[in-house]
């Protein structure tokens, strides 16, 4: 679908000749000539205008009453007073009414200095009230959620917020009760209103009728400073804004970019920041000392780290977790690489891809950007939940569907929570997805005319998928339109099969003619935050910086796992990951960590595999400290910012990194972090010539830059002669496991006070035939087993899960599903 | 031509040039009339004021250090802490951080109160805007105006120090005073 | 005497039956009109003159010209949801003739290419509801709704909706809300219901009584139809007299016919010794009108020239035994009860206006709040996001301007009465030193 055209129309605003876009509503417009219109209910980002304020009435020449400014789009040779007598009556009349039931309990509202209410009631207000009778009460404050605090005295019953739950997270949980004078929001049926994006309705709250209970009476808007950075929690990379007081971040807020978040934030990234100032968190250098880990000098831990690494020399595995920045990632492959001589450096959780495979998913020209999902004729969610992966591509695809028509069809494993806005859905077995990609390759072939109606028929019996279903996926998405979009899960290429699931999945490209189309393409949703700059930085077993060849591939991280278990490897290097968190198979990482002799590792958290198995332990940067850049999923880089100073003796990790390399011999040559960036940009072709000031606020697209033209042409670009993939396994008896992450499972969600009560605990989702079957109920506590191994879990039923599966949780503490091996399992009740 | 100053000029008046009589008089006369203030002051007597022992009365609206104020009744805060004062002080020396009253701890009559609240005394600039700021009269310049003290930090009052009844150590001018 | 049509055999015993109404002659206008093109049928209607019989008197023939031509799911609603105070017409059309309504609503369908209709009926007229239910199934029995209508190629269905007691619900978009399963909310116009209504579609939405007179108009023809009332007002209109009349009650008369003949003739006029105070000519919402203004026409613009509005046409006679607060105050009360909520100034300025009544009728205010009063409706009237705030604002404000020497005088009058009351109740002095005593 191509982006609307914005052609430009001249209109007379006071006498003032503005210009600007067609049909945008009078009230941006006005903006195009510096006047103001007070708005309250008018958000564009909500949807189309519902009037109701009525604060935005303006006088337009030749229409009788007065029009709101809100919902009349400009036109050429309009003629709109805003300054008359007639609309300073009206928007004096709406203030007072207003104000006749608003408590005006100013000193005590947290959103008093900053507040929409004061702002236009001083602006455009008369400055006094006729209103004698006593004012509407209600009880207040009370909790909406845990998360937020609704004040129903202050409500001006602007919409806003129920409008959000019903037309942008679409989760119907807000609503307005009563009529009239009487009307006031709450949630459907009285349960607190936990959803993934409750928090947007802080931000949207015209006055001080929702607010952040973390932020409750923290701080006033003259005591704080705003800080821009970008969260690092999950590869969304959404753009925020910290509110920092006396070296606290108090508050997150979304700092709006079209091409990244739209302005929304997820809940985690809204209220994590707790994370950065709880008394969890390391802020000390550690070293093993008896068998505990106690804080010591830098100067100790650093001679500890170095003197053992170069004892290991070469024999040094390091992993780097998805919240690495690039310039991290950057020199740890060069402290590895250069200075320990070792090439076992990975940052993928799900085993190595070739380097031409990496060339050909990372290619600029199959690139879509995070807006083509909301412009394209057709969207496909391939294995993955945005919802839990990147939440903000959950209100993306939302909008995309209810605003622009978008046909959407979701293809995973694990019911979507964007099943229902979905035009098609189709399950296969969990980590099938190569044999339902190809299946879906014949399927796109037979819409197309060629006689492989069998073949499709026994791919997708091989991908547990329902043949019909592919089929009309494949009519979906070949008839829809020519922009498709492909959004897929890291899943997709994870595990042993996964260098052909990542074949299969170009096949479905090239079929589809994504490549080298504007508006069309691949978006990956990775497993780790900075997953995409890590490989572009060199942190893979197979590619130097700039995906580069490199002589001798090293091993990747399953691969370390095992070689430190045998011995092969004696020490590991983990920057910003627990392998026990984060990565699959957990016994293998358990004996690996038992057996290494010195783990080294950067954590702000004592999870449990830093508490049992670290030797050395440097204090990790929160991202509100962090200075460097990240690469979204598209290609965007974008720059971290400190918000406030490192907390308590924490160091910069490039500082750290650097100062190993220089202990082991070599100077790294960085003494600062820009300088950090500039050896990184100097190393990978395709950034070359970024700069720090370049990206800026808003960050800069690489694959869009003429530098792209440097990025490695993969070898071929398909289409692959791909062989048939082995069938899902049958159950008989027993179920399939799929495993999923859940948004709330990070220990910034376990250890924020205000967040803890999301935090998961193991839950398996079964669908209901398979509870039915097995006499189960939600809520019954189940063992999930598998060869001895065996994990805990309460049943919660899921409508739309295949038969024969159960979706179990990783990344928890405890009872995480990378303790079971697969791919089929027992449930028992406990 | 010459220059005609015209209605520009100026006339200064000068005083008598030295030697003769009126030279004489500037000499002794102008000075003599001087000393007559001079004179009839000591005929007064001293009127030096004894600081420390004896202080000088204050007006009523003299503004010396802040003080915070209780509801008389309920003995509870009237600052809720809602740290206008702080944004209104033009020499930054106060500091609110707020708190929320539960049933247990209520302080304040309001929905929060002031969990510190503090005046840097070393860089008030004693210009009242916090108590015009304060829309709960919870603060009010006081007319104390003795507040020197050994070590800076000293200087900053917390919140029970300002709560606190002053000694009474500046008297205040009466009515008609 | 005025040709009845709506009413002509309203009185005859069943015929909400399809039986008697076709012997009345009934469904005959269909079959006439199923004969003719769409366009002609528009034109038609246009031709005829015939206003829309709700409340905002717009042009039947020119809305539904302004449904798109094409092949996308179009809709037609009736606004059954009469619940104007003081309207009660389209209740007895339902109750006694539910089939013409039907047959009114199948040639608008088919005029406008229609398929799917709907009737929103009422919530409380649960009798009507099921007279036209009945009536429903004997129109699909012969055919009448349903696949290819009587071999015209025109397919549509006609479902009943009962309302949940809301008087915004007969706010069209409201309507539309509430039908789709919303609240019922007005929404903002533009876009108008005839391009986006009913779930997106182009909806005509007209009223019972417009619906009804259609199998008329194509029966006369819409220039014979033209030739009935007023060149501005065509046609006769269903009017419901109440109030302080001898003889109220529903009254078919030809528009323009003077208002003093409909009170005073047909409804019998004031009761014995007493006078018309002032009337409502349309509704509660309409700005009341005075005895002086009972010889006008009574047709849509002679009302709007008065000042006022002909409305759905409901004509409340209110005489002088009763006191002009009384009135204000229970008109303010029902549409603050009746506000929505989404527009401020409704929400607000209800409230607002019922509060200071309250105050004045018990004597707590002065005649500076009159002041207030007043310009507290002038700021509610047409900053509203629909008419339920103009329809509050406009009858009180008419009242607070055409009687203010009686708010001032019940305002003195109450005052006094309460200071009188307050002495009453302090016990005499004596009384009490004889207590101590």
């Amino acid at each position: 679908m191509p982006r609307p055209e914005t052609r430009m129309v001249t209109l007379s605003i006071d006498g003032r000749e503005v210009t600007a876009p067609e049909n945008v509503m009078l009230v941006d417009g006005a903006k195009y000539g510096d006047v103001e219109i007070p708005v309250f209910c008018y958000e564009p980002k909500l949807g189309a205008p519902v009037g109701a304020c009525r604060m935005c009435l303006v006088e337009i020449e030749g229409i009788p009453k007065l029009q709101t400014a809100c919902s009349t789009p400009v036109k050429d040779g309009m003629v709109v007073h805003t300054q008359t007598a007639r609309v300073h009556a009206a928007q004096e009349a709406i203030v007072e009414f207003l104000l006749i039931n608003h408590p005006l309990d100013c000193p005590v509202c947290d959103k008093g200095g900053e507040c929409p209410l004061q702002d236009i009631s001083f602006g455009w207000g008369g400055g006094r009230s006729r209103f004698i009778e006593p004012k509407r009460h209600f009880q207040k404050p009370l909790a909406l959620s845990p998360l937020i605090a609704i004040d129903r005295e202050r409500c001006i019953l602007c919409y806003r917020c129920v409008r959000f739950s019903q037309e942008i997270a679409e989760d119907y949980q807000l609503v307005l009760q009563e009529r009239a004078a009487h009307t006031f929001v709450a949630t459907f049926d009285g349960h607190p209103y936990v959803a993934p994006f409750s928090g947007n309705i802080i931000e949207l709250c015209p006055v001080g009728a929702l607010t952040s209970q973390p932020y409750r009476f923290r701080a006033r808007p003259w005591d704080i400073e705003g800080s821009g950075s970008v969260c690092t929690l999950c590869p969304a990379q959404c753009n925020v804004n910290f509110t920092v007081r006396d070296e606290r971040v108090l508050r997150v807020l979304a700092r709006d970019h079209a091409e990244v978040d739209d302005g929304w934030l997820c809940d985690k990234g809204r209220f994590a920041y707790q994370a950065v100032h709880v008394d969890e968190r390391i802020t000390r250098p550690m070293i093993r000392d008896g068998g505990e880990l106690r804080p010591v000098s830098w100067e100790r831990a650093l001679e500890h780290a170095a003197s053992a690494l170069g004892r290991a020399q070469a024999r040094v595995g390091a992993i780097a977790g998805g919240e690495t920045t690039n310039e991290e990632g950057f020199l740890l492959q060069r402290l590895v690489r250069e200075v320990l001589l070792s090439n076992d450096v990975d940052s993928r959780a799900g085993g190595s891809l070739s380097l031409d495979l990496h060339r050909a998913l990372g290619a600029p020209a199959a690139q879509a950007t995070v807006s083509d999902l909301e412009f394209a004729d057709a969207v496909l969610v391939l294995d993955c939940e945005p919802v839990d992966d990147a939440p903000i591509l959950d209100l993306r695809i939302r909008k995309g569907v209810r605003r622009r028509r978008v046909e959407l069809a979701v293809a995973t494993s694990r019911p979507s929570s964007l099943d229902p806005n979905a035009r098609l859905r189709v399950r296969f077995a969990p980590g099938c997805a190569e044999a339902f990609l190809l299946a879906l390759e014949a399927a796109i072939g037979t819409a197309a005319g060629e006689p492989r109606r069998e073949e499709v028929a026994r791919l997708a019996q091989a991908a547990g998928a329902d043949a019909g279903a592919v089929h009309a996926l494949a009519d979906l998405l070949t008839t829809s339109g020519d922009d498709v979009v492909v959004l897929w899960g890291e899943r997709v290429t994870g595990g042993e099969r996964g260098e052909y699931a990542g074949r299969a999945l170009l096949n479905v490209a090239g079929r589809l003619g994504l490549r080298d189309r504007d508006g069309a393409g691949l978006l990956c949703v990775p497993a780790g935050t900075n997953g995409r700059g890590l490989a572009e930085a060199g942190v893979l077993p197979n590619a130097g910086p700039g995906l580069s060849e490199v002589e001798e591939a090293g091993r990747d991280a399953a691969g370390i796992a095992a070689a430190v278990a045998a011995g092969d490897l004696v020490a590991l290097y983990l920057l910003h990951t627990d392998p026990l968190r984060d990565l699959p198979n957990r016994g293998a990482w358990e004996a690996a960590l038992d057996r290494a002799s010195l783990v080294v590792a950067h954590a702000a958290f004592l999870t449990e595999g830093i508490r049992a198995h670290a030797d050395v332990v440097f204090p990790a940067e929160s991202y509100a400290e962090k200075e460097g850049t990240v690469t979204h999923p598209d290609g965007r880089l974008q720059r971290l910012r400190p918000a406030i100073g490192h907390q308590g003796e924490t160091r910069a990790e490039w500082q750290v990194l650097a100062e190993l390399a220089r202990r082991l011999g070599r100077d790294l040559g960085v003494h600062t972090g820009p300088m950090a960036t500039d050896q990184l940009v100097a190393a990978v072709p395709f950034y070359a010539g970024i700069t720090l000031d370049e990206l800026g606020g808003k960050g800069l697209r690489w694959p869009a830059r003429e530098a792209a033209s440097a990025f490695p042409a993969p070898a071929t670009a398909g289409p692959f002669e791909l062989e048939p993939p082995a069938p899902a396994p049958a159950p008989n008896g027993r179920l399939r496991l799929g495993t999923f992450r859940s948004i709330w499972a990070a220990p910034e969600v376990e250890v924020s006070p205000a967040l803890k009560f999301l935090h998961p605990r193991q839950r398996a989702e079964l669908s209901p035939a398979d509870a039915q079957r097995l006499k189960l109920f939600p809520g019954d506590r189940v063992t999930v087993g598998s060869d001895g191994h065996s994990v805990s879990a309460i049943v919660a039923l899921r409508d739309g899960a295949p038969e024969g599966t159960v979706f179990l949780e990783t990344a928890i503490p405890e009872d995480s599903a990378s303790l079971l091996e697969g791919p089929l399992v027992e449930v028992r009740k406990a | 031509m010459p220059w005609n100053p015209g209605d520009d000029v100026i006339s200064v008046q000068r005083g008598p040039r030295p030697g003769g009589a009126g030279g004489a008089y500037r000499a002794f006369g102008e000075t003599l009339r001087g000393l007559k203030t001079t004179f009839a002051r000591v005929l007064e007597g001293p009127i030096t004021i004894q600081y420390p022992e004896e202080k000088v009365p204050v007006y009523p609206r003299f503004r010396g250090r802040h003080r915070l104020h209780r509801f008389e009744d309920t003995g509870l805060e009237k600052c809720v802490g809602c740290s206008l004062c702080a944004a209104a002080c033009p020499a930054d020396c106060i500091r609110v951080v707020a708190a929320e009253n539960t049933p247990e701890l209520r302080v304040s009559a309001g929905e929060r109160y002031a969990a510190v609240y503090e005046i840097n005394l070393s860089r008030c600039i004693f210009c009242g805007y916090c108590e015009v700021a304060c829309p709960f009269d919870a603060i009010t310049m006081g007319n104390d105006y003795e507040m020197s003290d050994y070590n800076r930090s000293d200087l900053i009052f917390t919140k029970e120090m300002l709560l606190a009844e002053p000694f009474d150590r500046a008297p205040l001018r009466a009515e008609g005073e | 005497m005025t040709q009845l049509i709506l009413f002509k055999d309203i009185d005859e015993p069943g015929l909400a039956t399809l039986e008697v109404y076709q012997r009345r002659g009934g469904y005959e206008g269909m079959r006439k009109a199923l004969g003719m093109s769409r366009d002609q049928l528009i034109a038609e209607l246009e031709a005829s003159g015939l206003r829309g019989r709700g409340g905002a008197g717009f042009s039947m023939g020119k809305k539904a010209s302004f449904i798109p031509k094409g092949t996308m799911d179009k809709y037609l609603v009736c606004n059954a949801d009469e619940s104007e105070p003081g309207t009660f017409k389209d209740r007895e059309l339902m109750q006694k003739c539910p089939h013409m309504l039907i047959e009114g609503m199948i040639i608008a369908a088919y005029a406008v290419g229609a398929n799917r209709a709907f009737i929103y009926i009422r919530g409380e007229y649960e009798l009507q509801a099921q007279i036209l239910e009945r009536a429903l199934e004997e129109a699909r029995g012969q055919g009448y709704i349903g696949e290819d209508i009587l071999g015209s190629g025109h397919s549509m269905t006609l479902w009943l909706h009962r309302g949940a007691g809301a008087y915004i619900c007969g706010e069209e978009t409201a309507l539309l809300d509430s039908l789709e399963g919303k609240r019922g909310n007005p929404r903002l116009k533009p876009p108008f219901p005839a391009n986006q209504g009913l779930f997106q579609g182009p909806t005509l939405i007209n009223n019972v009584e417009t619906l009804a007179t259609v199998p008329h108009i194509i029966r006369m023809g819409g220039e014979e139809y033209a030739k009935l009332g007023t060149p501005g007002s065509t046609g006769t209109k269903l009017v419901s007299v109440s109030g302080n009349v001898r003889n109220p009650g529903n009254f078919e008369i030809e528009l323009g016919t003077p208002a003093r003949e409909i009170i005073y003739g047909l409804a019998g006029g004031p009761h014995e010794g007493r006078e018309v105070k002032f009337w409502f000519p349309g509704g509660s919402s309409s700005p009341v009108l005075l005895p002086k203004d009972l010889d006008l026409p009574y047709d849509f613009d002679s009302m709007a020239k008065a000042g006022s509005m002909l409305g759905s046409g409901a004509i409340i006679v209110i005489d002088d035994a009763n006191s002009v607060v009384d009135v204000a105050l229970k008109t303010a009360k029902f549409y603050r009860h009746e506000s929505c909520g989404k527009c401020t100034p409704c929400r607000e300025g209800t409230n607002w206006t019922v509060r200071m009544l309250e105050r004045i009728d018990s004597g707590e205010a002065t005649p500076m709040d009159l002041d207030i009063m007043a310009s507290v409706q002038e700021q509610i009237i047409g900053n509203c996001l629909c008419v339920l705030g103009d329809a509050m604002a406009m009858p009180v404000g008419s009242m607070i301007a055409k009687f203010r020497e009686e708010f001032e005088a019940h305002i003195e009058a109450a005052r006094e009465r309460n200071d009188a009351l307050t002495t009453a109740v302090a016990p005499p002095e004596a009384l009490i030193q004889g207590a101590v005593a």
